[in-house]
């Protein structure tokens, strides 16, 4: 499916699903289908509602694909119909922000447990550990710190985008993701040295 | 360029483990990090919470993205025309055609060349008969233009109806051509 297309732009690729290449919008899923996952992971904190709504989403843009305005770039584009649609979904379920304890005794902590390439009983608690870890860390920062943080780390784009997403100064940008991760460094550092 | 202080040594350090941190810059923060033990920890600190973020991605569920292609519905892009001159200019050709075959069959016209001929004519008397029209819309306008400007209160009313006119239309102009990139965001806050 990717053969042939591994240098095309995503512009060049939207062009191609426009011009009835419907395959080359699989190229695009399978190019931010990681990423997308793993940012919607963050938000929502569930690993299936994380993949629903990436589909979602996906369905959604592929949709409205023909009003997307090549100068701009797709995956800010992309990026902004996730974070809308990941709000929308956290308003709806009234999500609690409750402590990683209390999920793990209504047993809904399993998606902390992450694959790790640690073996045995020690190596798989340090893996849940440290996965509830990052997420209480990520929960507990200021949402202002925190959507910069997630756009960043897990939607990997650069700071020029995530600017014009949020529509603030690119100097913005980098003070806040600067300030964000020296708390999550704070919070983390336990972890740090695994 | 005045030499940067400990603080922004610190904020290159971090735009320097997300790559972004330009070249002159880079080669300043080596400098700096050679002789700062305090950075350089820093910076191993940034290294090892990178590779912890990494360890810590969630797999995506293996078919995801054929499960995402068969769940695409026909969009509404897909079905509509383009927009070319192609399909018109085609029927276009096709009525003309048409046509030939229809006047040279005919008993009035027993060559090809005699169906051309009564072809321009046929066009020539429906340019003639749309240019009569014309002229005679424009002369109807013309009394009404006149009519109004005659009076100040018909004009006032007349000026009146082109602004209201002149709002609606770009108000329409404005609706049809939306930011593309903002288009799905529109309405919604980022608040959390």
């Amino acid at each position: 499916m990717t053969r042939g297309t591994e240098q095309a732009t995503d512009e060049e690729l939207v062009a191609a699903v426009l011009g009835g290449d419907r395959d080359r919008f699989g190229d695009l899923i399978e190019r931010y289908q990681g990423r997308l996952v793993n940012y919607l992971f963050r938000l929502l904190r569930n690993a299936d509602d994380a993949h629903d709504l990436a589909q979602e989403v996906l369905v959604k843009v592929y949709q409205v694909l023909d009003r997307y305005d090549p100068q701009y770039k797709f995956s800010t584009w992309l990026f902004r119909v996730a974070q809308n649609a990941a709000i929308d979904q956290i308003r709806r379920r009234r999500l609690k922000v409750v402590s990683l304890r209390q999920e793990d005794e209504e047993g809904e902590g399993r998606d902390w447990d992450l694959p790790s390439p640690e073996r045995g009983p020690y190596g798989e608690l340090r893996n849940r550990e440290r996965g509830g870890a990052i997420q209480e860390a990520i929960d507990g920062l200021p949402w202002e710190y925190r959507e910069l943080i997630l756009l960043r780390h897990f939607g990997e784009l650069p700071y020029e985008e995530i600017a014009k997403l949020k529509q603030m100064p690119l100097g913005t940008v980098k003070n806040k993701l600067f300030r964000g991760r020296q708390m999550l460094k704070e919070k983390l550092k336990d972890f740090l040295s695994d | 360029m005045n030499r940067p202080d400990h603080s922004t040594f610190r904020e290159w350090l971090n735009q320097d483990a997300d790559g972004m941190l330009a070249q002159g810059e880079r080669a300043r923060l080596e400098e700096h990090l050679a002789g700062c033990e305090e950075c350089r920890r820093e910076r191993e600190e940034l290294l090892a919470f990178e590779r912890l973020l990494q360890r810590s991605a969630l797999p995506v569920r293996p078919g995801f993205a054929n499960a995402v292609m068969a769940a695409l519905p026909p969009a509404g892009w897909e079905a509509r025309a383009p927009r070319t001159w192609r399909f018109p200019l085609a029927v276009a050709a096709m009525l003309m055609m048409v046509a030939g075959f229809l006047v040279a069959g005919s008993s009035v016209a027993p060559s090809g060349l005699a169906a051309l001929g009564a072809m321009g004519g046929m066009i020539r008397a429906a340019a003639l008969a749309g240019a009569g029209l014309l002229g005679a819309s424009w002369k109807g306008i013309g009394i009404v233009v006149e009519d109004v400007i005659s009076s100040p209160v018909s004009l006032g009313a007349f000026g009146f109806l082109v602004l209201c006119l002149n709002l609606l239309l770009i108000s329409l102009v404005r609706r049809r051509r939306p930011s593309a990139a903002s288009e799905p965001a529109r309405g919604r806050r980022t608040g959390g």
